[in-house]
């Protein structure tokens, strides 16, 4: 995290450099030409705002080209009103950005709060362009005009100001250069912003994000306010886009709502390779110079240039086409490629085991679940659930499967909210709490599967857990130091995470865990793939965080369950069956019936 | 009831009655492939164009249109096994990458449709004349377009429930992997669900064609709505697709009815969005239904 610094130079200096290289073009080239470089570098920046949204995001949106349009629409008829006013244009680029931003907010907020999978943000966000070109479309009639600005319906705006400054008598328009100049200005300005933003603890938790966001969300993230501040900004960027088009053309109508420019943001994109900002300029000058080259933007081929790219580079590029050229390049070159390290199995796991892992602030607090009901339809997964857990200690609950201790888990994770009860953690209610409060609360929870950033080192994998809590950076760092050096993968710190062995990486999310600094650890089933050897490291592993917190075990596996020795809970069509030690439960028939399966006659239903 | 009134309500019945079934004609397939495979196809309302274009075609070479839609049902649903063959079975799994191939198949066929139809908006006589109920008149083929969605909603049911195809199918997208080791072939059963969600599109078309201009761009005017549908019906197939027909489409109709169908269309979009956040799973997701 210390050499990202230097990279950050880099990437701004290199920024500054190709802005700087562009400006000069800008001087020597031919007008004509200039005129044509800057709808495409607006293009690019229009990219840039898809790269963001989903390279980086994971956000799937086919709505850029919408925000574009309303960027422009609203730039044209802010300006239209405002330039007899204020003698600038300036001021209408504003108010575009912000129209732009403030739709893909309405619109996120509904996506993201309402927790749409990834397919429906794809179709609403194509379905809100279609449906923008279809109400703009049916805007003929002169009833519909904003102050001065006629709508136009199908044909759209025309006389839109160009950029214009406030000097002299009725302001001073931009000649074509200078409106070039400004251009590449805004898009070195964003780029530089994103590079920014990206290198700060946001940009790391948006690639957190990308890769398992409920993870992400169990340390302690807000996600879906991190997805709408994304999708926020890449509106905003699409926004100034088409504010600076539509001075550029002078022109606007609903097309810029259709499929067409819709599809040639995502070609851009995908040819440009989806996460690197520089690569979506070159996807847009690249498509849009050949497609020039091809003859007058194409013509009537370009629906069919464009589909057979789309087609061409879904099946056989999927990572995009410059990024496939880089490689090919490189490992041609045989640069780096040499350098990838095999994944050996040093089985380095937990040493240290005695010392205890939380930072002194750290302490225990009871937890306790209230008359906790679940129905799904009819079934009722869990009813009149009363347990209390103790401020330290270890508790397990066991259960054959469908007795509803998994639902009851959940229901303590934040999964889904109980119909019925309370939860509450120290006293404090937290039923309607989502999961990422939760765990800000003091929760640490660890789902059955290993779920750890497989693509980030071990040490950005502690790093985010620990910052999801400390919020500061520098403690993070200190903070997931100490956790490579209590897991004994020091070795291994700066590999990704996904190359871990089995083991390892059970490990290693327990420490992620303890990173968020908990009270209350809730595990479900921690053994599950395990081998004996490491079934007992386990063991002792859960009964040493007893020790300071109170451990809540899922478990199946009853060795597992008498290797730990503490207080157990059944579950049984529900609800609570029994409590206490193993050693007592065992002697209980009714248990033995539900474990045996010998049904007696009161549940011979 | 004065004969007037009556004539209003009738008028007004067959007018939501038809958004309702033009809705649920225009999703059908698109919420087939969606329900059972998983799959967005982006270019359903090209299908939906070529469809309509194959019975135009049909009618001005002397076929009755009855049979003009049929055949044309057939092309489509003939053309959407070779498109699962060529280009959608690459994509399983690969949700992004199925939109985007399926988006530029509908780029593609649109502008071959200009290439070979021309631009411009063509059309086919509307049979069946009108009825007069009460000083209003009702279009005879808007009730046959009403009774035709929900046939093939009855048929749809019809093939899942009671054919060995739709069994395996609904097998096959519970539980793909018990599904194979029981012996059902997923890849054939993929080219069929497919095959059938073409259909359908080409169903829509052939349905639509005497009703609206038949042009190349046709498949955009419908597929938004469409999309909104399928959003918020949810994966269940047909609860999905009947319910938020019945949803969007009379309030679209009424707002439309009540305003203008800028509005119409603004409210459809508006009212989407806000259920998708109520019911984050569709309508059927809330009921819990998979057909």
């Amino acid at each position: 995290m210390k050499s990202s610094n230097s990279t950050l130079r880099l990437r701004l200096v290199t920024c500054a450099v190709v802005a700087l290289v562009c400006l000069a073009l800008g001087v020597l080239m031919p007008e004509f030409a200039v005129m044509q470089a800057t709808s495409w570098v607006l293009y690019g920046l229009l990219a840039v705002s898809l790269t963001l949204v989903w390279g980086h995001g994971g956000i799937f949106s086919f709505g850029q080209g919408a925000f574009f349009g309303i960027g422009a629409y609203a730039y044209s008829l802010a300006a239209i009103n405002f330039l007899p006013v204020t003698n600038e244009t300036l001021s209408s680029v504003v108010v575009a950005t912000l129209a732009a931003a403030m739709l893909a907010v309405l619109v996120g907020y509904f996506i993201f709060y309402g927790n749409v999978g990834d397919v429906y943000v794809g179709i609403i966000t194509l379905a809100m362009t279609l449906v923008l070109f279809t109400v703009l479309s049916s805007t003929a009639d002169p009833k519909y005009h904003i102050g001065q600005a006629q709508l136009g319906g199908y044909n759209g705006i025309s006389g839109v100001p160009p950029l214009t400054l406030p000097l002299g008598d009725g302001g001073t328009a931009l000649t074509v250069v200078q409106s070039y100049a400004l251009v590449v200005l805004v898009c070195a300005l964003v780029a530089a912003g994103l590079y920014i933003l990206l290198q700060r603890p946001f940009g790391r938790v948006l690639t957190a994000l990308r890769e398992n966001e409920l993870r992400t969300q169990l340390l302690a993230y807000d996600v879906r306010l991190r997805k709408l501040i994304v999708f926020a900004t890449g509106g905003a960027i699409a926004g100034v886009a088409g504010a600076l088009y539509a001075a550029w053309a002078m022109f606007i109508s609903p097309g810029v709502f259709g499929l067409s420019l819709a599809a040639q943001v995502v070609i851009w994109v995908l040819v440009g390779g989806r996460v690197s900002f520089a690569g979506a300029f070159v996807g847009a000058l690249l498509v849009q110079s050949v497609s020039f080259a091809l003859g007058g933007g194409a013509g009537d081929a370009t629906p069919i240039v464009l589909g057979v790219v789309l087609i061409a580079v879904v099946l056989f590029l999927p990572v995009g086409v410059v990024p496939t050229l880089t490689r090919y390049f490189a490992s041609r070159f045989g640069s780096k490629a040499a350098q990838m390290k095999s994944s050996q199995e040093t089985d380095s796991g937990i040493q240290r085991l005695k010392e205890l892992p939380f930072q002194s602030h750290s302490r225990g607090a009871a937890l306790t679940a209230v008359g906790l009901e679940k129905r799904f339809g009819g079934v009722r997964a869990v009813q009149e659930a009363t347990i209390k857990f103790e401020q330290r200690g270890v508790h397990c609950l066991i259960g054959p499967n469908g007795a509803g201790k998994s639902t009851f888990f959940n229901l303590l994770v934040g999964r889904f909210p109980p119909n019925r009860g309370a939860i509450e953690l120290e006293g404090r209610p937290i039923t309607s709490m989502k999961s990422h409060d939760r765990v800000r609360s003091g929760l640490g929870i660890k789902l059955q599967v290993a779920s750890i950033f497989n693509d980030l080192s071990v040490r950005e994998n502690l790093w985010l857990a620990a910052y999801g809590r400390l919020r500061n950076s520098a403690s993070a760092d200190r903070r997931s130091a100490e956790l490579i050096d209590w897991l004994g993968l020091e070795e291994r710190a700066d590999d990704s995470a996904g190359l871990l062995s089995h083991g390892q990486k059970q490990w290693l999310e327990i420490a992620m865990v303890v990173a968020t600094e908990p009270s209350v650890i809730l595990l479900d089933e921690p053994t599950a793939g395990m081998t004996r050897e490491e079934t007992a490291r386990m063991a002792a592993m859960v009964r040493l965080l007893g020790q300071a917190v109170s451990v809540i075990v899922v478990e199946h596996d009853m060795e597992f369950v008498r290797a730990l020795d503490v207080p157990v809970t059944v579950f049984h069509q529900g609800s609570v069956f029994a409590s206490g030690s193993l050693d007592v439960l065992r002697h209980d028939e009714r248990i033995l019936d539900i474990y045996l399966g010998r049904h007696g006659k009161e549940h011979a239903a | 009831m004065e004969a007037s009134t009556l004539g209003w309500v009738a008028n007004m019945a067959a007018s939501v009655g038809l958004s309702i079934a033009i809705l649920v004609l225009v999703s059908l397939g698109l919420s087939v492939l969606f329900g059972m495979m998983g799959i967005i196809n982006l270019a359903h309302g090209e299908f939906l164009m070529f469809g309509a274009f194959a019975t135009l075609a049909g009618v001005r070479s002397g076929l009755p249109l009855p049979i003009a839609m049929v055949l044309a049902t057939a092309v489509v649903a003939g053309f959407g096994w070779v498109v699962e063959r060529a280009l959608i079975r690459h994509l399983y799994g690969r949700l992004a990458d199925s939109m985007l191939a399926t988006w530029g198949l509908s780029l593609i066929m649109s502008q071959v449709a200009v290439y070979v139809f021309g631009p411009t908006t063509q059309g086919i006589p509307t049979p069946g004349g009108s009825l007069q109920v009460g000083g209003y008149s009702i279009s005879v083929y808007s009730i046959v377009l009403i009774l035709a969605a929900f046939a093939l909603l009855g048929m749809v049911y019809a093939v899942f429930t009671q054919t060995r195809y739709g069994v395996m199918a609904r097998a096959a997208v519970q539980r793909p992997q018990m599904a194979s080791a029981i012996g059902i072939d997923p890849r054939r059963i993929n080219a069929l669900t497919f095959m059938l969600g073409a259909g359908l599109a080409g169903a829509a078309g052939a349905l639509l064609a005497p009703m609206v201009g038949v042009m190349p761009t046709m498949g955009e005017a419908y597929i938004a709505r469409a999309f909104m549908t399928v959003v918020v019906g949810g994966s269940g197939v047909l609860t999905g697709a009947a319910a938020a027909s019945t949803l969007l489409g009379g309030v679209e109709n009424v707002v439309s009815y009540l305003s203008t169908p800028f509005f119409g269309q603004a409210a459809l979009l508006v009212l989407a969005i806000c259920l998708v956040r109520v019911m984050p799973t569709g309508i059927s997701g809330r009921l819990r239904r998979k057909l």
